[in-house]
Formats: C-alpha cells, structure tokens, sequence
C-alpha cells in the first residue's frame, strides 16, 4: 500500500514539477523515489500478513511485493534508457506522469483481491499506455497504433466488463474470495458463470497477447515508438500476466478442470503462432514484437499449473524476460534513432565492430530469450516446463520445446547479424555514460539470476 | 567457528581475479606475493578451524552460502561441510599450496606467462577447495571440474609446443570418461534416495537396493579412475608432467590427483555397502600399483618416474580404501602428498640447476653441488620408501597390514609393491645424486643451487615428510572414523595386529635391502640405464610402458576416428542436414502462410477475437 501512495505521489510531483517548470528536477527526483520504492519492497517483504485487505479491494502479499520489486526495478532501467528520449521531446513531465500513473494500475494489478480493482488497474495502465503509443504525433505510424492499440483495447475492456456483469450475476460479489467460496459450495455451475468466466479469460488473453487475441501485438508494438514499446512488452506485460495469474489462483482455482482445457490449447497456440511468425520477419523490432507474443504462451503454462512452485516460475520468467527487453529494446532503440526510426536486420550488420557493448549484450539478452544455459532465460523456461511435467502437460511441455527452437531460429539471425554481417556506410554509436551503464549492469543481471535464480525466486513465497 | 570457512576459498578466488584481471599492470613481485598470500591467508583459516575442532567436540558442521537451485523436488544448497575429513584436507591443500604457491615465484620467475600461472594457481587452488569442501555431490562436482579445467591449463601452459598442449588435451579427454561416470553415479544417487546431499544421502543408504549402490559406488569409482590415474585411465598423468614442475607437484602429485581417494572415502558409507565394488577398488588399485612400479624401474626421465611413482602410489591409497582401510588411505594421501611433492620440488630444483635437463642419464653426483636439494631430496626418498619412522612408514604399513588382515592376497601384492618402489626410488635417488656427473661440460660449469623462495620451501616439507606421520598418527587413529559402522563388525583382534606389526619390520628390512642392491648396482657397479637406441627386449617394452599408448590407439582411437568420418560424410550431409534444413524450410513456408493473418486490418482482428470467443464458449459448453 505504502508502494501504491509513494508512486502516486511521485506521480504528483512531475505533473506539478512540469506546470512550476522544475524539469531538471523530474528525472533524478523519479529515479530516487523509485530507489525508495525498492526499498520499501525490502522492508514489508515478509512482514506482511496476508490476511490484511484494504477494504476488501486490495491485499498485500509476498505475491504482489515480490511483482512490485520486479515492476519497480524494470521501471527504474526503463526510466534510465529513456531519459534522452523525453529530453527531445517538448514536455517531459507529461510523458513523465504518465508512465508513472500507468505504473500505479500496473501496481494494483498484482494487489487487487477485488474485481472492481482489476479492473481499475486495467483501465489505468491501459489510458496512459494508448497516449504514449501515439506520442510521436506526427508519425503516422504512431497514430495508427495508438488508435488500433485504444480501438481493440476498448472492445477487451468491454469484453471484460461484460463478463464481470456475467459473474456478478451469478455469484453476487466482485470479491474473489466471495467469489471462490461460491464456488466451493456449488456443486453445480450455472452457465451464467461459466460464459462470464470465459469472456474474463478472454479479456486478459488479450491483455496479456495470447493467441487467438494477440492480433494488435505486432502492429502496436511496431508502430509505438521503440520507448514505449519497451515498456509494454515489460511492465505491461508482466502486470498484465500477474493479474491474470492473481484472478485465477484466488478465485477460480477451485474450478481449474472447467478452463484448464482452454488455457492449454491457448499457450500452445501462443507459442506456435508467436514464434513461427518471428521466423519470417526480416524487422528486429518485429521480430521482438511476434517473440513477445510467444513469451506470453510460456507464461499462460504456468497459469495452467497454478500452484506455488508456478507462482514461483512466472516472477523468475517475468524477471528475465523484463530483463532481456530492457537490453534488447535499448539497443534496438539506439540502433533505430541513428537509421531514422527503421530497423531492419541489416542495420545490425557488424554491430560488434561498430559497438561491442551493445552488441554483447544485446546477443546476451537474445540468447537469454532464446533460452540457453547459463543465462535466466535458460532457467525461466526450465522451471516452468519442470512444474509442467510434474503436473502430467507433458504433451505441452514438447510443443513448448519444439517452438522454442523455433526461437533459436530467429533470435540468432540477429547475433549473425551483427557478428558475421559487414557494417559497410553503417553508423559508428557512441553511448552516453548512463546507457553504458545499463548495458553492462542489465547484462550482469541476466549472467547472475542465471547463475542464482534462487534470489528472484525467494522472494515469492505465497 | 567454523562460519570461517566462508573465507577460505574466497581469498584464492580474490587473487585469481585480480592478478587474472590485472595481469601486466601488477609487478612480478607484487603478484607472487598477492597468489602466495591468499593461499597462506586461506592456510591460517584452515589452521584456527583445525585447532579450534581439536578442542572441541569434532562433530560435523554445515555451513549453508546461499540456496542455490530449488526446482520442482530438487533442491541444492551452496553449503559447506566441515567435519574431520575436510578439514585435513583443508590442511594439506592450503598448506602445501602455500610451499608451492612460494617455490613457483623463483622456478617461473623468468617465465613469460608468470602472472598468467599463479592466476591459474589460484584457480585451482579455490575449485580444489570447493571440491572437498562441499556438502554435496553437485558442490564436489563443481570443484572436480574446475580442477580438471586448471590442470588442462596448467599442463599446456606452453602451449606453444605442440606435444604439451597435446600432454593437455589428452588429459582433458581421459578425464571426461572418467567424469561421465562420476556424473552417471551421482545421477544415480539422486534418483535413488532424491537428494545429492552427503548427510541425506547417507541418511536414506539402507533403502537403496544392493544392485543399485553397487552400480552407482563403481560410476563414482570410474570418475575416480579418471582423476587419480587408476588404471585404464592413467595414461594421462605421466604426460602431465609437460607442466612446469610445481604444476607436477602440486595439482599431479599432492592435492588434484587424491581428489578421487577423497570423494571415495567421502562416499565410504555407499562403498561399505557394496562389497563387490569395494573389490573392484581394491584390484584395481593393487593392480595399479604394481603395474606403474613396473615402469619405474625403466623409465630415464626423472619427472616420469616421480609420475609412475605417483601412480603407483594412489594404487596403494585405493587398495587401501577397497580393503576397508578408508582412514589409512586418507592417511597415505596426506603423507604422500608431503613427501611426493618434496620430490617432484626437488626434482625441479635439479630441472633448474640443470638448465631444463630431466634426463637421469645426463645427470649424477649432484650431492656435492646442491646440496640443500640434495639432502631435503633424500629424506623425501627415504620417506617415500617406508624407512623406519619418516611419515611414509607409517601410513604405508598402515595400509599394508588392514590388508594382510582383510584380504591377504591384496596384502602379500601390496608388500611386494612396496619392495618395487624401494628399488626404482633408489634407482633415481642415486642415478641423480651419486656417483659421477654424466652431463656436458656446459652444464657442469653452470651448475648452482636454487634460490632462497625454492629452497625453503623443501626445508618444510623435508620436516614434514619426516616427521609428518608420527605427528599424524594418533590423530588419524581416533578422528577419522570413515565406514566405522561397518568396520566395527569386521574388527580384527588385537593380537593379529600385533603379529601383523611383526611381519612389518621384515618388509621395512627388505625394503632398506632393496635400496642397498640398487646402491650396488648403480653406485658401487656404475651401471647405468642404456641409451634409447640400445634397448632391447623387455627393457624396451618397460621403457615405452609397456605400448599402452599404442594399443589405446589402435584400438579405441582408430576405430573411434574411422566411424567418425563416416558419420561426418555420409550421415551428416545425407540425413541429418537434409532433415533439419527441410525441418527449416517447412516451418520458412509456414511462417509465410500464418503471416498473412497479420493483416493489418482492424476490422478483421476484432472479427477475429469475437470468433475466438465464440469458439472458447462452443468448446466449453458442447464437450
């Protein structure tokens, strides 16, 4: 809760910095208070008892401290690998409070206990997220995406919304533990709530971008300006995925034989569909847009299990991923603003002779998603097919397997790319201390939580 | 107190990663002193924790990093084990790692790569720590690697001569069979009781079946063979010695080679419980022993015959542990690492004088011009041959009589390997030091003693190798109890012992008598060993040991290499490359396909996800 005010708060701040024109201020100011919020995280880990709801809308637990730490640390790299990015822009401090807001849903995301509160959190992550995709006002590809982006967004909010009235109308409650017991005392489902249960499902498929509702993903996320699409495919996604998880694990665990069906067949569509696309992209940042995709199907395996251990999984998978994406994005990023915005394969020919750093860790980053050992990625998979198997998806598992293969495929011809291609008229980059910075500590992040995934994997003790 | 154990193998891992990072940007000086000091500094921490259990209890402690892995029903703790058994181990790495660590800043002073060897060292020195520190079979297995790893650096530290970094790249190999099966073995473990900690595992033995432990004792045993140069697999360790010297003495003779001798007497509890592994240690390790003395007594390079030696005498540390004698082998270990890395030390020392002479052909009479090495030399022989009261006597006889007791026939061979060793020592003793000096002129004029950083380090383990076994002796009786439970309803009467202890002063008598024949031979008679191109018959055959190299070559090599290249031409372009490029064109073609839906068109998404819906709904409520 403490985290919530403080970010809210901080929120606050840069708008008013803005209008009182403090603009030096709003950057290190952010950075400091999402230093704090770290370490607000540390101080109530554990020490919360999970019995204690804020009006029966929001609970704190290790769950959603352990997520807040995860959002909290990607969004202090993020705000560090964008500070240039807003300083071209006219008005910082707006796009400033507006991530900071999307910050605060995405925070409720993994505390609700409440309908109404996931769907607050939704709609607040959301707003900001469809004004920052269009934030190159003048591009039309930004428009567009943004339009898309709010377009479908509005048709899943109602989708959502719709279900929930659904559920409602069953259960009479929009609490989730109202909502599990009513199902532990019915021995019968109404259909009511089993058809408002599937449009859920299918509100927060489309929020996390799972098959057959990720068809804005791509398009989003390449219109979006790289920035913006870095945060979506890391804060918003991970937020997005632990409010999935959160809803189903409070509430409709106890009916887990209804939807497990329709959960396996969605990650293993997901993950097909995401990756075999990928393959055909010759555009890294659509590459990493249909990659995004497939991430999302690994992740809806753990949702499938739902028990500790997959809790335990998905924080180290998002922590990884978030990881990764932040490096990936960065460097795509700086590749793209010296090549007018376009990122084909090719503008990575050579990048190791024009940049190591950012070519090492960006192959870092690849590989980690690719899932080789020793790096997080490597792991973040394997526990997650671990707690497959040991709950009999063995047939998932494989299908798993086969299309991370398929990701080998793809993510290498980047490394090729940039390791074997021959940088000919290609731009030299020099990189300004704070993202050399980052480059080299985000790379370190992905050897170490490779290397000791039981420190992420710690922090999740439900 | 033992919490301290923390620190012991950080200080070589701080060195390594300082000098390996630092490298030319620190002086000679500077670097030796760092490598030399947080081995000493690690050696201080073993010392305290060693008299601290002393007074204490001695009860084992574990001393937990960090969680390291937990995934599903596994679980692996970075933690550390300090009981008796380490900590000795502890001793004798840090210790004599802190003699060599001394005696390497004068042997590779004028080394190009200086720097690059004492990181190395270092290197080695933390994963040696690790592998007998941890609590577990994957921390011992992080370690048994890491030490594999350093010694295929170290023995192709110039790597610019072919044949050295060949030396490395065949032991590298050979250790890789062997560490297959120790991987294998603990696998085994794991799925048999679900755990790789030493105590739990323990814990659990009784519920494992026979045919299983004894399946999973001969894996480990195997990984063993590989590192302690047991035969099949000892072919690498002669080759070795292409390192530089203390490489020799340190990883190939006193610390890395006894990792196998160490992870058996760790496992004694499996080990009791599979009598028919426990035979195959020992006859592996008797047949060991008197093999590799057999070369010995043929072999012209001073080094070579040190490494024989070596070889010979972990036979006799595994014969001890197959007979149940797992304290005398542990025992041997400690002794021998002593004495063993005094000689290879001294033989460096003689390398040195000799301007990088290892031939004992060309050497003779340098009693006179060396004479620190010289005498420091002598009471490692003496030590090595079981004379009355130097350390060797002690853990020898030890071994010698548990296996008169336990199994005589192991006994009499032992014994008889005994004799072999006293001769072939004596043999390179007073080929090298007596008599008159064979070299060229050259040679004689430079010839000096070493300096100070070498010397003393021999002055301590000459100490050590002499008095070493008596001071130990109690100790080892009463603290190391491996494999007790077992033991104890085998215990043998003490008027056997007795008896036993008898028939040992007989063999130290004919030991001492086998060193006066060679003195005969080599000193009084002056016979010295032929040249390379006078060699006839079985000499020949002893010389070239015995054309093990050459049979592996053609019976594993050759074969290994013609399937390889039929594998390589044929199967290769023809299934496999055709299976994956087609597998990647059909998934090229599919990509192509599923892109289109991709179509851009909004209208058609939402289209899209209404269907979806529309389909999640019809599949829930019509199955």
């Amino acid at each position: 809760m403490n985290e919530l005010l403080t970010l809210t708060g901080l929120g606050l701040f840069s708008m008013i910095a803005e209008i009182f024109n403090f603009r030096k201020a709003i950057f290190p100011v952010i950075v400091l208070g999402l230093l704090g919020l770290l370490g607000l995280c540390y101080m109530d880990w554990g020490s919360y008892n999970s019995t204690v709801t804020h009006f029966s809308m929001m609970k704190v637990d290790n769950f959603s401290i352990a997520f807040t730490s995860v959002l909290t640390a990607t969004a202090l790299f993020w705000f560090m690998m964008s500070r240039s990015f807003f300083e071209d822009q006219t008005s910082m401090s707006d796009h400033f409070s507006l991530v900071l807001f999307a910050l605060t849903g995405a925070f409720c995301l993994t505390s609700f206990t409440n309908i109404t509160m996931l769907f607050l959190g939704v709609e607040v992550l959301s707003l900001p997220v469809y004004v920052l995709t269009g934030s190159r006002k003048r591009d039309v590809a930004s428009n567009e995406a943004s339009f898309k982006y709010f377009l479908m967004g509005s048709f899943a909010s109602a989708v959502f919304l719709f279900g929930t009235a659904f559920i409602y109308g069953a259960t009479g409650s929009f609490n989730l533990e109202n909502i599990a017991t009513y199902l532990s005392t019915q021995p019968q489902l109404s259909p009511l709530f089993l058809v408002g249960l599937l449009l859920m499902l299918s509100a927060m498929a489309f929020k996390v971008g799972a098959a057959p509702f990720h068809f804005w993903t791509p398009d989003v996320y390449e219109g979006a300006p790289t920035i913006v699409t870095a945060f979506m495919s890391t804060i918003v996604k991970t937020a997005a995925v632990a409010a999935f998880f959160r809803l189903f694990y409070l509430s409709f665990s106890g009916i887990h034989g209804e939807y497990a069906d329709i959960i396996w067949a969605m990650a293993a569509l997901t993950m097909v569909v995401g990756n075999v696309i990928a393959a055909a992209q010759n555009n890294v940042k659509r590459i990493l847009a249909y990659s995004s995709v497939g991430h999302a199907g690994f992740m809806l395996i753990t949702i499938l299990v739902m028990n500790d251990f997959a809790a335990k999984s998905l924080l180290y998978y998002t922590a990884a991923y978030s990881a990764a994406g932040i490096a990936a994005f960065l460097v795509l990023y700086l590749v793209g603003s010296a090549n007018n915005g376009e990122t084909p394969l090719n503008a990575f020919d050579g990048l190791v002779k024009r940049n190591p750093i950012m070519a090492g860790t960006m192959t870092m980053a690849l590989l980690s998603m690719a899932g080789i050992p020793p790096l997080a990625g490597f792991f973040a998979k394997y526990f997650i097919f671990v707690s497959a198997v040991e709950n009999g998806y063995i047939g998932l598992v494989v299908i798993a397997i086969l299309s991370s293969l398929v990701g080998v495929y793809y993510y290498f011809k980047i490394i090729i790319a940039m390791f074997f291609g021959k940088p000919d008229n290609l731009p030299t980059y020099f990189l300004t201390p704070i993202h050399r910075f980052l480059l080299l500590f985000v790379a370190a992040i992905i050897v170490l939580t490779g290397l000791f995934p039981d420190f992420v994997m710690g922090l999740m003790t439900i | 107190m033992e919490q301290l154990v923390k620190f012991i193998p950080l200080f070589p891992l701080i060195g390594f990663a300082i000098i390996g990072l630092a490298n030319r940007r620190l002086s000679k000086g500077v670097t030796g002193v760092l490598a030399t000091g947080s081995v000493l500094a690690s050696f201080a921490i073993a010392v305290i924790i060693f008299m601290n259990r002393l007074g204490g209890d001695g009860q084992a402690v574990t001393v937990t990093l960090f969680d390291w892995i937990t995934a599903g029903n596994f679980s692996a703790k970075f933690s550390f084990l300090v009981d008796n058994l380490s900590t000795m181990f502890l001793l004798v790495i840090t210790g004599v790692g802190t003699l060599i660590h001394l005696y390497s800043i004068g042997y590779m002073h004028d080394d190009d790569g200086f720097r690059r060897f004492m990181s190395y060292l270092n290197l080695f020195i933390f994963f040696m720590l690790l592998l007998v520190l941890g609590d577990n079979y994957l921390v011992m297995f992080i370690g048994w690697e890491g030490v594999g790893l350093c010694s295929y650096l170290l023995i192709g530290f110039w790597f610019k001569n072919i044949d050295y970094s060949s030396a490395a790249k065949k032991a590298f190999v050979m250790n890789r069979i062997g560490d297959l099966g120790l991987l294998l073995g603990v696998l085994l473990i794991f799925t048999a009781t679900g755990s790789v900690t030493y105590d739990s595992v323990f814990a659990q033995a009784a519920n494992i079946t026979i045919p299983v432990v004894t399946t999973a004792t001969i894996l480990l045993f195997i990984g063993a063979m590989g590192k302690s140069a047991q035969i099949p697999l000892y072919t690498w360790l002669p080759d070795a010695m292409a390192g530089p010297t203390p490489v020799s003495a340190l990883i190939h003779a006193a610390t890395m080679v006894t990792a196998g001798v160490y992870m058996v007497a760790r496992s004694s509890v499996l080990y009791m419980m599979a009598p028919i592994s426990m035979d195959f240690v020992a006859w592996t390790g008797v047949i060991t022993a008197l093999f590799a003395a057999s070369i010995g007594f043929a072999q012209t390079d001073i080094k070579k015959v040190l490494a024989y030696s070596t070889v010979s005498q972990l036979g006799f540390m595994f014969a001890a542990l197959g007979v149940g004698a797992f304290t005398a082998g542990v025992f041997h270990v400690v002794t021998h690492a002593f004495f063993k890395a005094l000689l290879f030390l001294g033989a460096g020392s003689v390398i040195h004088a000799m301007h990088h002479e290892q031939d004992i052909r060309n050497m003779g009479g340098l009693a006179k011009k060396l004479p620190i090495t010289h005498a420091t030399f002598l009471l490692g022989f003496l030590a090595i041959i079981g004379f009355p009261f130097f350390s060797g006597f002690y853990s020898k006889d030890e071994i010698i009589i548990q296996a008169l007791a336990h199994k005589p026939i192991i006994g009499y061979l032992l014994i008889f390997g005994a004799l072999m060793t006293a001769f072939y020592m004596s043999r390179l003793y007073f080929l090298t030091f007596m008599g008159k000096f064979r070299g060229t002129e050259e040679q004689q004029h430079h010839l000096h003693e070493s300096p100070l950083s070498m010397t003393v380090p021999l002055m301590v383990l000459a100490v050590l190798s002499v008095a070493g076994g008596y001071l130990l002796q109690g100790y080892m009786e009463h603290n190391l109890t491996l494999g007790a439970a077992v033991t104890a309803s085998t215990e043998i009467e003490e008027h056997t012992l007795h008896g036993l202890h008898n028939v040992m002063w007989g063999v130290t008598a004919a030991a001492i008598v086998m060193a006066v024949i060679a003195y005969v031979l080599y000193v009084v008679k002056g016979q010295r060993p032929s040249s390379d191109a006078d060699m006839k018959g079985l000499e020949k055959t002893i010389y070239n040991k015995y054309y093990v190299d050459e049979l592996y070559e053609s019976l594993i090599t050759k074969p290994l290499n013609s399937i390889s290249s039929f594998l390589s031409n044929w199967i290769d372009i023809n299934v496999i490359d055709r299976l994956v490029n087609g597998t990647g064109g059909g998934i090229n073609a599919l990509s192509g396909q599923l892109r289109l839906t991709q179509s851009g068109n909004t209208g058609f998404y939402i289209v899209a996800m209404v269907l979806g819906m529309a389909l999640l709904v019809a599949i829930t409520v019509f199955m």
